[in-house]
């Protein structure tokens, strides 16, 4: 079955969901995974969608014009066979709080730190809270730690980084209890 | 001495109410076993309740001495609990669970931090003990089995709720 990626945004209002997924329904199309919240003013999908007979990404498209002129951008992307399959993770998972004064280069340090060890990261969110004349930067990051790296070393990563960005950092494991 | 198969949701059995046990007898303490060797089996998950493998009556074993995060405070080691029922709850921790019985999934569940249980010990001694931590969680969370419920029925919040508070 081919599968692919549906991404829409619009300003947030009541009935997105219930508009959008009307038009899949319509069209035989299922859901698999699918994530949406509210960024900024505007709500976000983001759907891996599989539909049983229709290939062709250009008439699933025209199916989407409807939202368009409701005022949601809406965008398809066909995903390479295997594409939609989660890929096996195996690794303890830390979360990554990351708080401070605003500035630039946040998350971009913090991010590099992490990818240069080929830590993967699959999970972000960034909000920028506080008063107007003080805005507060907060990130907060799921990783997945490689095989023999410990949450101690993770730390020791990010202690230079809380002196040169003037931020605060915790890092905690969060590896789900299996009962 | 038998290791049983975890049944995956959306076996309704997991769903259901678990009958309490009047007689421990020899039937229960089978069951008990059973538990326990399911439990070792499975690459020696912290708990596993009676309705997981398909028992209708109200009995969970427990042991986090085993795993990486129970190891680290004090805990009651293997716990054979019949007809266990929390009698005082205090404080309120979130922590991400996974189940054997949901595969591939898990979320932010709040637990209390301490409970008192009572149950029947595998002896027929009626036990009162306060759980702590990583233990009280696994407790409350193989209870809930026995009313029906799964860790998906207590998800408090979706990711990080940070975000979410206004």
């Amino acid at each position: 079955m081919r599968h692919f990626a549906l991404t829409i945004i619009g300003r947030d209002r009541a009935g997105i969901v219930s508009e959008v997924t009307s038009v899949l329904y319509q069209l035989g199309c299922n859901i698999a995974d699918s994530s949406c919240s509210i960024l900024g003013g505007q709500f976000s999908m983001i759907l891996i969608i599989s539909h049983p007979e229709l290939h062709d990404q250009q008439s699933l498209s025209e199916a989407f014009t409807p939202l368009e002129q409701n005022g949601l951008s809406v965008f398809l992307r066909t995903l390479k066979p295997g594409g939609e399959e989660h890929p096996e993770m195996q690794g303890e998972i830390c979360m990554i709080s990351v708080y401070g004064a605003d500035k630039p280069g946040i998350v971009y340090r913090v991010a590099r730190e992490l990818g240069e060890r080929q830590i993967n990261i699959t999970d972000l969110n960034t909000k920028l809270i506080g008063a107007k004349d003080a805005p507060v930067y907060v990130m907060m990051i799921e990783a997945i730690l490689n095989q023999g790296i410990e949450i101690e070393e993770v730390e020791n990563w990010m202690a230079g980084l809380k002196a040169e960005l003037k931020v605060d950092i915790s890092v905690r494991s969060i590896t789900p209890m299996e009962l | 001495m038998a290791i049983k198969d975890v049944l995956l949701y959306p076996n309704p059995i997991l769903k259901g109410l678990c009958v309490p046990i009047d007689r421990l007898d020899e039937t229960v303490i089978q069951l008990l076993q059973d538990l326990v060797d399911t439990m070792v089996a499975a690459g020696h998950s912290v708990g596993v309740a009676a309705p997981q493998i398909g028992d209708t009556r109200r009995a969970v074993v427990v042991d986090v001495s085993h795993s990486k995060l129970g190891k680290k405070q004090e805990n009651h080691g293997l716990l054979q609990m019949v007809n266990p029922k929390i009698i005082e709850r205090e404080g309120q921790t979130v922590v991400r669970e996974g189940c054997m019985s949901v595969p591939d999934y898990t979320g932010n569940v709040t637990r209390a931090e301490r409970i008192v249980v009572q149950f029947q010990d595998q002896d027929q001694q009626l036990q009162v003990i306060t759980a702590d931590g990583f233990e009280a969680i696994a407790i409350q969370h193989e209870i809930d089995h026995l009313d029906g419920y799964l860790f998906l029925d207590r998800v408090s919040s979706l990711k990080t709720d940070l975000f979410r508070r206004k």
